[in-house]
């Protein structure tokens, strides 16, 4: 039987203090199906920043072990600092409500014999 | 082995850099062995010279540059063209020369090693900066991003990034440089799309990804929103044969003809910000 009790990952020691890339998320995903726990906190103490990148798949780790019918996990951020906070937010809400109209991008075409002169 | 005279750039701006990396690299065909003198320069940047030290990593190439060359000291400083490639290696060098970061070679295999080392590279340019409200952010944020794209996208192991801050100039320049796939390649083989260079760097700065999750695709959609927008600077990014040039005011694409880079190439100019920043708007 699975112990009810908490565990807590402290991501800054584990990893780094800038969270960059999807794959050192994903090594967390790994770390956390191994604890025999119901409940995960990731302490994002001593965490200076995450990416874009990098709060989207955590996002996604989060609803996926929260959908889990085996190994279901309740996963907590703890400790989050106003940078990190505000950067899961804007991918959160984004997730929640994904922009109808994507975005357009118009440039000036131009030879390089133009920048010569 | 063809002889490459890296022309003196005409002034400090990325375009002139462009231009110098233009007529460098023209008519140079995929993976050939060339001779680079260096001889004529006498001020280097880091959209300049990062390729050239790409290039020459990727297809042992040589350099040649005078002993009494004005750039000498400084490339022998920044670790040309080798650059470093290990956390320990970073911190020797900074401790031996403050005002200068070397080259650095993150390689995707070494996984959280890589990560740290990024950490290590991201810290060092913030430092420089000083410590405005939400600086932080904004020089972390297209670092990320740019890096974790060439890792995602390139299929290669290795990815490039260099940068100078240079106090009188009250500005700071970063290069990232992949010798992968492309966007073109990364479009035609993910998604099989067809596309020209320019338009898949339309694509890109769309913010399509060749993933399926429509929430990805915007790390250097947002990264050069970031540096033109919220930090007022300049963004120029290189893949294949056409390069794009954006500010706060204009987008450009450039052609380059009889130019090819296999692999992207960005360079942004940042100037000393003055006030405090937000990059969170732009974030999509």
């Amino acid at each position: 039987m699975r112990k009810k009790s908490k565990t807590v990952i402290n991501i800054a020691r584990v990893f780094a203090s800038i969270l960059s890339s999807r794959d050192i998320i994903d090594k967390l995903r790994i770390i956390i199906e191994r604890v025999d726990r119901e409940s995960v906190d990731l302490d994002f103490q001593k965490v200076k920043f995450i990416s874009r990148s990098a709060a989207h798949e955590l996002i996604l780790i989060k609803e996926d072990f929260k959908r889990k019918r085996l190994n279901k996990k309740e996963i907590s951020f703890i400790n989050v600092n106003d940078s990190v906070k505000e950067m899961l937010r804007v991918v959160a809400a984004n997730r929640a409500l994904p922009k109808d109209i994507k975005p357009e991008f118009k440039a000036k075409k131009v030879n390089i014999n133009v920048l010569c002169v | 082995m063809k002889q490459i005279i890296i022309p003196k750039l005409e002034n400090e701006s990325l375009t002139a850099q462009l231009l110098s990396l233009y007529k460098a690299f023209k008519n140079v065909s995929e993976m050939e062995n060339l001779d680079f003198d260096l001889s004529e320069l006498d001020w280097i940047c880091p959209f300049l010279i990062l390729p050239v030290s790409v290039y020459i990593d990727n297809t042992r190439s040589k350099f040649n540059i005078s002993e009494s060359s004005k750039i000498k000291s400084y490339l022998d400083i920044i670790k040309f063209p080798k650059g470093i490639d290990s956390i320990s290696s970073f911190k020797q060098q900074i401790q031996r020369y403050k005002n200068y970061i070397p080259i650095s070679v993150l390689k995707q295999k070494t996984g959280l090693m890589r990560e740290r080392f990024e950490q290590l590279f991201q810290e060092m340019i913030y430092r420089r900066l000083g410590s405005l409200s939400g600086i932080q952010d904004a020089i972390y944020y297209p670092i990320g991003e740019l890096i974790t794209n060439i890792f995602e996208h390139s299929k290669q192991d290795k990815g490039y990034i260099f940068g100078q801050f240079y106090p009188k100039k009250k500005y700071l320049d970063i290069c990232i440089v992949d010798k992968g796939r492309g966007f073109r390649n990364t479009y035609l083989e993910e998604k099989n799309l067809k596309l020209s260079d320019e338009k898949a760097i339309i694509e890109v700065m769309k913010g399509n990804s060749v993933k399926t999750d429509k929430e990805r695709g915007y790390g250097i959609r947002t990264s050069k929103r970031i540096v033109c927008e919220a930090l007022e600077g300049e963004f120029v990014l290189i893949s294949n044969s056409v390069a794009l040039i954006s500010n706060r005011k204009s987008e450009n694409l450039v052609f380059l003809p009889s130019f090819n880079w296999h692999g992207v190439i960005i360079a942004y100019r940042i100037p000393i910000p003055k006030g405090r920043i937000d990059i969170y708007p732009y974030i999509e």
